[in-house]
């Protein structure tokens, strides 16, 4: 009996699907990297590669082979042995050679045709994320102290956007983040980017440049994430309240199952419970809710990027249609006015620029009477 | 996406069915029906960003082949397929290959049988692999992002490519039956020393006597069944399999000859 349940507590932290290519069940990120670690041999994990030819000695000692087999394997076993064209030629790897036979190819020319024809310029997505994978691949950092140590674990996190439009029900626009596991949950609430953290609430026309110092942000900074069945709240500034404290209460008085409270800021990733592939909430502003997913969970790498000061890393970021200045339509809308004699629609979208030279003389003196509200674009953060 | 994943599926399959039927588990054999089959192109046309996304889904679709429930030789192929794949991919860096904690026993296990049986290349490849740092460790076989499908579509394995069943076999050997019988020689020897002869009535006989001979018979009825279905599954493909069942002895040693051990031992 005894050992039986020693051996369901032993394989409770080797993830396995609750549902089928969904999710995992919930398991300890900590004790899941301890039980790589356990298994591996430090070389395998480690940043450094073996030397090839201590690989080759040691290979032959081991299986027991001469030196002479040995050479007969390696070259049997060749990259050289792969190669598809004669040795002369060099094919285009950016060109789907003519009459292919492989179903992905055929495939693949009919569709670089249909494109061809087209005359497409390149996909302004793919264009920033091309930038983003520059800056991060392979980056080693300028300080030894800065590298991630080997055998860390790096977690694929996917913060989506609120619901707030129709459309982002069906493509689930998002903002993907690495993170280690001795990252904090506060770190990741720093790294998440969201309009509602920027809003200015209020009317400003008298007094345009007092808005920016009232920003969301700065006035309500409690947040919590929610974890399974544990609100990790943030509570590193004074002005931060327990906001997770209404739910836990109405649960409460419901008979649902007991929900618990914790800190985010002393709550590391791998001291989480979590399943791998499950939504997760993370809640700020009062209500603006994300939910969040931790798509991956996996040792580090030698190619990935090293420097612990680039972490929280931004991998991916869904790019929003900004909505321009009504007067120049070059800029972003940062002003909605309401009420206004210069405006051709009601309300009406001004960049700052276009907004004071329209609104204000030379001395910055209010002209006629109007409303003004900051705006502050969803895409504000492409 | 899902289109593309089942195009290079069938692709990889009918890779890895070529090299089913040559049964062998060579990689110089592998490595002349990639060439047969321009496999490396299958890199060839992918832009930009697509570099590696298709990098990643064909690695991913591959990796499925180095586990169960594939038979040896299959997954043989799908180390050598992985191997290959990762060495021609022009995305750089590479991808890397995921690697599950849930299937790191099934690695250790197959790396064992090739070691055990002296299968140097498949052995080679495989450390290879780790040298160059080709795996991802990682908790899951892909990433998860809770893609809850409205239809459950299930996409079939290759059944072609299925290790059979060999549980009942291998559960009740000769060293088992021998044992069991025994045991029950002596069961029964003590029975009668308990009672008188005069009492030797329906009370001690309530075990069965033809124990050991029926639990056999179902064995080998088992057996006999599972290469009639297999037969009949694909005629074609028959011969192919019974040649290959009989070469099997140098794919995993030990197994094999439980087996074959004791498919003579019923039929004495």
């Amino acid at each position: 009996m005894a050992a039986a349940k020693e051996s369901t507590d032993l394989n409770a932290n080797i993830p396995d699907y609750e549902y089928a290519d969904v999710n995992t069940k919930a398991f300890h990120i900590g004790s899941f990297r301890n039980e790589w670690l356990k298994r591996l041999k430090p070389s395998s994990y480690s940043y450094e590669r073996e030397d090839e030819d201590t690989f080759d000695a040691n290979f032959a000692k081991d299986m027991g082979i001469s030196a002479e087999t040995m050479a007969d394997l390696k070259s049997v076993c060749s990259v050289d042995s792969l190669r598809c064209h004669p040795e002369d030629q060099t094919p285009d790897p950016d060109v789907v050679p003519e009459d292919p036979t492989l179903k992905t190819l055929i495939q693949r020319k009919k569709k670089q045709d249909h494109k061809a024809s087209l005359k497409l310029t390149k996909n302004r997505h793919s264009l920033y994320a091309d930038e983003l994978e520059r800056l991060t691949f392979g980056r080693e950092p300028d300080a030894v102290t800065d590298i991630i140590p080997e055998g860390e674990v790096i977690l694929t996190i996917n913060v989506y956007y609120p619901a707030i439009i129709d459309k982002f029900s069906y493509i689930r626009p998002h903002m993907t983040l690495l993170m280690t596991g001795s990252h904090s949950l506060a770190e990741l609430r720093d790294a998440i980017c969201c309009v509602s953290d920027l809003q200015v609430c209020g009317e400003f026309s008298s007094t345009p440049d007092m808005a920016p110092d009232f920003i969301s942000k700065d006035h309500f900074k409690s947040a919590f994430f929610f974890f399974e069945g544990v609100f990790y709240n943030d509570m590193r500034f004074p002005e931060c309240q327990d906001i997770s404290m209404t739910t836990i209460e109405w649960a409460k008085a419901r008979n649902f199952p007991p929900y618990s409270q914790s800190k985010m800021e002393d709550t590391r990733f791998a001291d989480l419970t979590v399943k791998v592939g499950f939504p997760y909430l993370y809640c700020h502003q009062g209500d603006c809710e994300h939910l969040v997913i931790i798509t991956d969970v996996r040792l580090a790498h030698k190619n990935d990027c090293l420097d612990k000061k680039l972490y929280p890393l931004l991998t991916h970021k869904h790019r929003v249609i900004t909505k321009k200045c009504t007067v120049c339509h070059v800029f972003i809308g940062r002003w909605l006015t309401t009420n206004d004699p210069f405006a051709p629609s009601d309300p009406c979208l001004f960049c700052d620029k276009c907004f004071r030279m329209l609104h204000y003389d030379a001395e910055g003196i209010k002209l006629g009477d109007f409303l003004a509200y900051p705006y502050v674009d969803p895409g504000a953060f492409n | 996406m899902d289109e593309s994943r089942k195009r290079v599926k069938s692709d990889c399959e009918e890779l890895l069915s070529r090299f089913q039927t040559t049964d062998s588990v060579r990689f110089e054999v592998f490595s002349k029906i990639w060439r047969e089959m321009k496999f490396s192109e299958i890199f060839y046309g992918t832009e930009g960003r697509e570099k590696r996304t298709f990098s990643q889904l064909i690695l991913d679709t591959a990796s499925r082949f180095l586990l169960p429930p594939f038979s040896f030789q299959i997954r043989v192929g799908g180390l050598y397929l992985l191997y290959s794949l990762y060495k021609c991919q022009i995305a750089s860096p590479p991808e890397q290959i995921r690697l599950a904690l849930k299937d790191w026993e099934d690695i250790k296990k197959f790396e064992k049988d090739a070691v055990d049986a002296q299968h140097l290349d498949a052995v080679y490849i495989l450390r290879q692999l780790m040298l160059q740092k080709a795996f991802h460790f990682t908790a899951m076989p892909t990433m998860l992002a809770f893609r809850k499908k409205r239809k459950m579509e299930k996409s079939p394995l290759c059944e072609e490519f299925l290790e059979r069943a060999s549980r009942p076999q291998e559960l009740i050997n000769i060293e088992l039956l021998d044992e069991l019988s025994n045991i029950h020689d002596l069961y029964d020897k003590l029975k009668t020393s308990v009672t008188s002869k005069s009492e030797q009535s329906s009370s001690v006989n309530l075990i069965r006597k033809d124990l050991v001979p029926q639990l056999r018979s179902s064995v080998v009825d088992f057996y006999k069944w599972q290469q009639k279905k297999c037969s009949k599954r694909a005629d074609r493909l028959a011969s192919i399999k019974s040649k290959a069942y009989g070469q099997a002895a140098e794919v995993c040693v030990s197994r094999v000859n439980t087996e074959i051990l004791f498919y003579f031992h019923f039929n004495k």
